[in-house]
């Protein structure tokens, strides 16, 4: 067996994104940017490298050990960012400090997780998404589901839908059963982990009424359109009715926005306790085992930068978008027109080539000096709709089925028959 | 395509893995006792069954690829996987110990560091930090009793049902780690984009574990 060189390889949770696949990561992203730009978000641009402390700043000290890291030249300790929100948290409260609010931003880029590790987890991915800062309303949740559900269908990925639920529900029920301090911090970690016998286990140990522990276990079924009703009969404190009757309103706009349909209550989504501190929504469909969207409030993130901002906002996941999307708008990896010239012709080759790119086609002009034939056979077996050979004021032009024709320079210049008409990467 | 696929580990959970799978009414005993088939077809044809190795099981099913699964208490705890922990079935129990060699169980508490021997590296080393113990840890795949014999590790964490190997290889507990029984885990994403048929497959597999073993779920 051959010895395996370490440059063949990439290092763990890393990926290779090849043309086809890059065209279609770039048109994904483009499309949602732009959907967010339609709604008034505007993109921001933060670095990769951020000084681990303002990372942790934002994601909780625990968070510290799932960071790449790095040491700087005077030996700062510099991390690569995790997520977008804390970037945007700092930009906000440094170059944007004192701007009237709210403010509506987005933005587009590689996260990395140093920590992920087997089964094909990547430590650097793609991420979209946006922030709504400095509103605390129902208005402002809604704005950013909606947004959400909007986000999801420019994504491409096929029969998406939204689960929408509300962490103070599920602290509500927590703190209705009057655990001591230890017994609720276990158990909302186990919660976190989901697993929901560690859960009734550690109920039933504290001495947790029965109903109340068969109330919280049977959370992963609160969804759906009875789920709320289902909610309020499990329901015993302020704060989780409270958080019903947020639900209810936000249903009622988000109805009105016209989404109701792609949005489902679900009060068993369960994200980071500590980090939302309102609602929570993921984004999925049938096809992907992984959520591909996931956001909520986050009201207390900004309060590490000193500045006490609400604020709500969601990510998508480009890579896994783009693996629930069906494919087709990549372009391919051929041109769209293969030019090579006769002897004497390049000038008028050049001509044709930059009057097509000024087209907005995608053109290769032969520089191997190959015979025609094989320039033309190679093109058309990429996958190029036609091949051209210019021989001065006259060119051939071969189409994808291999018929030629003679055509006048001067008509493909002016994008007459044949060019122009073929199909625009958008 | 099948709806609902529920993943079954082989190996130690299999057969039981299988009762309650027939006892809930989705194989027969025919169709699982007498077939090399790796992807089994169920009595409702919304619903399929595949064997995956104990390994690999909650890899099936955090990514999708299977909508339901039978995992060991002991996988979830090493593996960590994201997936729902809904039902526990109550057959494959077991505990997870540390073992040292009776002639050097005296030497438990005070050796350190402490070389232990194990497949389950992830709960090892968060077991030994959890009690601020320095812990070298040598991973292996099996017949972990071997391990403290030879002098490649010091004692052993590891999975124990009667004890008989334990004894068979002068081993003694000296620690208790956790416990396990087998799990009816769930994918998060088959939880709402399949939420009926998911939520049908978990009351009747957690209605056939409480009808084999009143004591569980």
């Amino acid at each position: 067996m051959a010895r395996r060189e370490r440059w063949q390889q990439l290092p763990p949770g890393m990926r290779d994104l090849l043309a086809d696949e890059s065209a279609r990561a770039r048109a994904v992203t483009g499309r949602i940017l732009s959907c967010m730009r339609r709604w008034g978000y505007r993109e921001v641009v933060t670095p990769t490298i951020e000084y681990f402390d303002t990372l942790v700043r934002g994601e909780g000290t625990e968070a510290g050990d799932r960071l790449f890291k790095l040491v700087d030249r005077g030996g700062e300790l510099l991390a690569l960012r995790p997520e977008m929100t804390t970037p945007v948290a700092r930009l906000v409260t440094t170059h944007l400090r004192g701007r009237p609010l709210p403010l509506r931003l987005a933005y587009a880029g590689q996260v990395f997780r140093g920590s992920e590790t087997g089964s094909g987890r990547l430590r650097e991915f793609p991420q979209v998404g946006c922030e709504l800062i400095g509103a605390d309303t129902l208005e402002a949740d809604a704005e950013i589901v909606a947004l959400a559900v909007d986000a999801l269908a420019a994504s491409g990925a096929a029969e998406c839908s939204v689960s929408l639920g509300h962490v103070g529900f599920l602290r509500g029920m927590l703190e209705g059963l009057g655990l001591p301090e230890e017994g609720a911090l276990e158990a909302r970690a186990l919660l976190y982990q989901k697993d929901f016998v560690g859960l009734r286990a550690v109920l039933d140990r504290a001495g947790a009424p029965a109903a109340r522990g068969e109330a919280l276990t049977a959370l992963p079924g609160l969804r759906g359109p009875q789920a709320i009703r289902e909610a309020r009969r499990l329901a015993d404190t302020a704060e989780s009715r409270r958080v019903l009757r947020d639900l209810e309103t936000l249903i009622g706009i988000l109805e009105t926005y016209g989404v109701g349909g792609g949005v489902k209550v679900d009060l068993s989504i369960i994200r980071d306790f500590d980090y939302y501190t309102g609602i929570v929504f993921e984004g999925h469909t049938a096809a992907l085992g992984f959520p591909l969207l996931g956001g909520g409030r986050y009201d207390r993130l900004f309060e590490g930068f000193g500045a006490p901002h609400a604020a709500t906002g969601f990510a998508v996941r480009v890579d896994r978008a783009l693996a629930a999307s069906a494919g087709g708008d990549g372009g391919g990896e051929a041109p769209d027109v293969a030019v090579a010239f006769a002897d004497g012709a390049r000038g008028e080759a050049l001509r044709l080539a930059r009057s097509l790119r000024q087209q907005d086609l995608s053109v290769t002009v032969e520089i191997l000096g190959r015979p025609w034939d094989e320039v033309a056979r190679g093109a058309l077996a990429a996958g190029a709709p036609r091949a051209v050979l210019v021989t001065g004021s006259r060119a051939v032009v071969r189409e994808a089925d291999g018929r030629e024709r003679s055509a006048a320079l001067a008509d493909l210049l002016r994008g007459g028959p044949g060019h122009g008409g073929g199909p625009c990467p958008s | 395509m099948p709806l609902v696929t529920v993943a079954v580990a082989s190996g130690r959970l299999l057969d039981d893995s299988m009762r309650t799978l027939e006892a809930a009414g989705y194989l027969t005993a025919a169709a699982w006792r007498s077939t090399r088939r790796l992807i089994l077809p169920c009595r409702e044809p919304d619903v399929r069954v595949l064997i995956a190795k104990p390994g690999d099981l909650l890899t099936y099913v955090e990514h999708g690829a299977a909508d339901l699964g039978i995992a060991g208490k002991d996988v979830l705890l090493e593996q960590g996987r994201d997936v729902y922990e809904l039902v526990d079935l109550g057959f494959g129990a077991c505990r997870g110990v540390v073992a040292f060699p009776e002639a050097r169980a005296a030497e438990w508490e005070s050796l350190s560091p402490i070389r232990i021997a194990t497949k389950y590296p992830r709960v090892t080393e968060r077991h030994f930090w959890g009690q601020g113990r320095p812990v070298e840890i040598i991973e292996l795949r099996g017949t972990v009793e071997l391990a403290p014999q030879v002098g490649l590790a010091d004692g052993i964490l590891d999975l124990v049902m009667t004890g008989r190997t334990l004894a068979a290889n002068h081993l003694v507990e000296v620690a208790e780690v956790f416990r396990s029984t087998a799990r009816l885990v769930v994918n998060r994403m088959s939880l709402r984009t399949r939420a009926e048929a998911v939520q049908a497959v978990v009351e009747r597999m957690r209605a056939a574990a409480a009808a084999r073993d009143p004591s569980s779920v």
